[in-house]
């Protein structure tokens, strides 16, 4: 819907969650925005789980387009990602027992500090990043739904665990779990396992941080 | 142990004859008893009387059609246990009873043993069940804003994606 810009680094495109590769330099490549693409089943989705707003990207008019524009130069942009990605405050939200290997990564053995994930500790309003752990029952989704919506912007969600991605061990059969968190949510960084390792988790961890470096700002 | 149950099942079988449609034994602890719904609450109360099992550990529903058998019908068993007999403590005695698919109704065992009064509920919420003297039957756990069959029985299709 904007006039697609090259990126600040183009050698990068996203082909999956997880798989990167290297493109041709002579074609220019621009990349995929995930908060782009439309989260499935939008209207069913509220009739089924009473859910006020799904997620829906405003196109900014007038002056803010131009301070869209200016936020997207390339050098200011990547100051402002540089500087969310190095300081990212996860809020956790622990429905089943993925917030074990949650807790393991914040050992000191991984010690994602490193890379500026902090520990999950601050209040919603002072979070960047939404972790979703485990499965969620379509009583669960409107309060989800709230946490998220009381998170201020800019603000990123991972969805942690087979449950949380497609519903998992729930998937097909079941009356009350939703499938996969990406019908409420827009969901950035998929952490597939049931329960993941903590590297797989910590490899996602470094992927948003590419994510929020490499893309637009809202 | 198993004398005690099995002289529980022989008792039965005399004073309820007729009513007494199914009796399913294991010799080392677990004895089932499908009684007639009309006789269900006389059952009840002489198990309790008489053989000191004073609670219900359990009330499940089984939906028969797409069993073996394809019963067109929902059977509610009561698992039932004793604190007062300890010999009792680790037998599994089941009552149950078998309901039309279509409209099913039996009485509430309330007066018998109070603690049923949530199990019931959560029945009436899975398989539509409904128990007739039931003080407060309303659903349980499911939302508020359900409106499909309910979700145990074999015809509910699950929404999925």
């Amino acid at each position: 819907m904007y006039p697609q810009t090259r990126t600040f680094f183009p050698g990068y495109i996203k082909t999956g969650i997880f798989g990167y590769r290297f493109a041709d330099s002579k074609n220019i490549v621009s990349m995929v925005e995930e908060n782009e693409v439309p989260p499935r089943k939008v209207d069913e989705t509220i009739a089924r789980y009473g859910v006020e707003k799904v997620h829906r990207v405003e196109t900014p008019r007038g002056v803010e387009y131009f301070l869209y524009r200016f936020r997207n130069f390339r050098l200011i942009r990547y100051l402002l990602n540089w500087g969310r990605m190095a300081s990212l405050f996860p809020a956790h939200i622990t429905t089943a027992c993925c917030s074990v290997e949650f807790a393991a990564t914040h050992s000191p053995r991984y010690d994602p500090e490193r890379f500026g994930w902090l520990p999950a500790t601050g209040s919603l309003r002072q979070s960047d990043v939404l972790v979703v752990e485990g499965t969620v029952t379509s009583k669960m989704a409107q309060r989800l739904r709230l946490v998220y919506d009381q998170m201020p912007e800019p603000k990123w969600v991972m969805a942690m665990g087979a449950c949380a991605i497609s519903g998992g061990l729930y998937a097909k059969d079941s009356y009350n779990v939703i499938q996969g968190i990406d019908d409420i949510l827009p969901v950035d960084v998929y952490v597939p396992g049931c329960p993941p390792n903590p590297s797989t988790f910590f490899q996602a961890i470094l992927l948003l941080r590419e994510k929020i470096l490499y893309g637009r700002v809202a | 142990m198993s004398e005690n149950v099995l002289t529980v099942v022989t008792e039965l079988e005399n004073k309820f004859g007729k009513a007494l449609l199914e009796k399913a034994v294991d010799t080392r602890k677990l004895v089932k008893i499908v009684v007639e719904v009309d006789s269900l609450v006389a059952v009840a109360r002489f198990l309790r009387d008489n053989y000191g099992l004073d609670h219900v550990k359990a009330v499940t529903g089984v939906d028969l059609s797409r069993l073996l058998k394809k019963e067109d019908k929902i059977e509610v068993i009561y698992h039932l246990g004793s604190y007062t007999r300890p010999e009792l403590a680790t037998a599994d005695i089941a009552l149950s009873t078998k309901l039309d698919r279509k409209s099913p109704r039996m009485p509430s065992l309330m007066d018998v043993w109070p603690s049923v009064e949530f199990h019931e509920r959560e029945v009436y919420e899975m398989f539509g069940v409904v128990f007739e003297g039931h003080p407060d039957l309303r659903r349980l756990l499911l939302p508020e804003y359900w409106n499909d069959i309910p979700p145990m029985l074999k015809d509910y299709e699950p929404p999925g994606r």
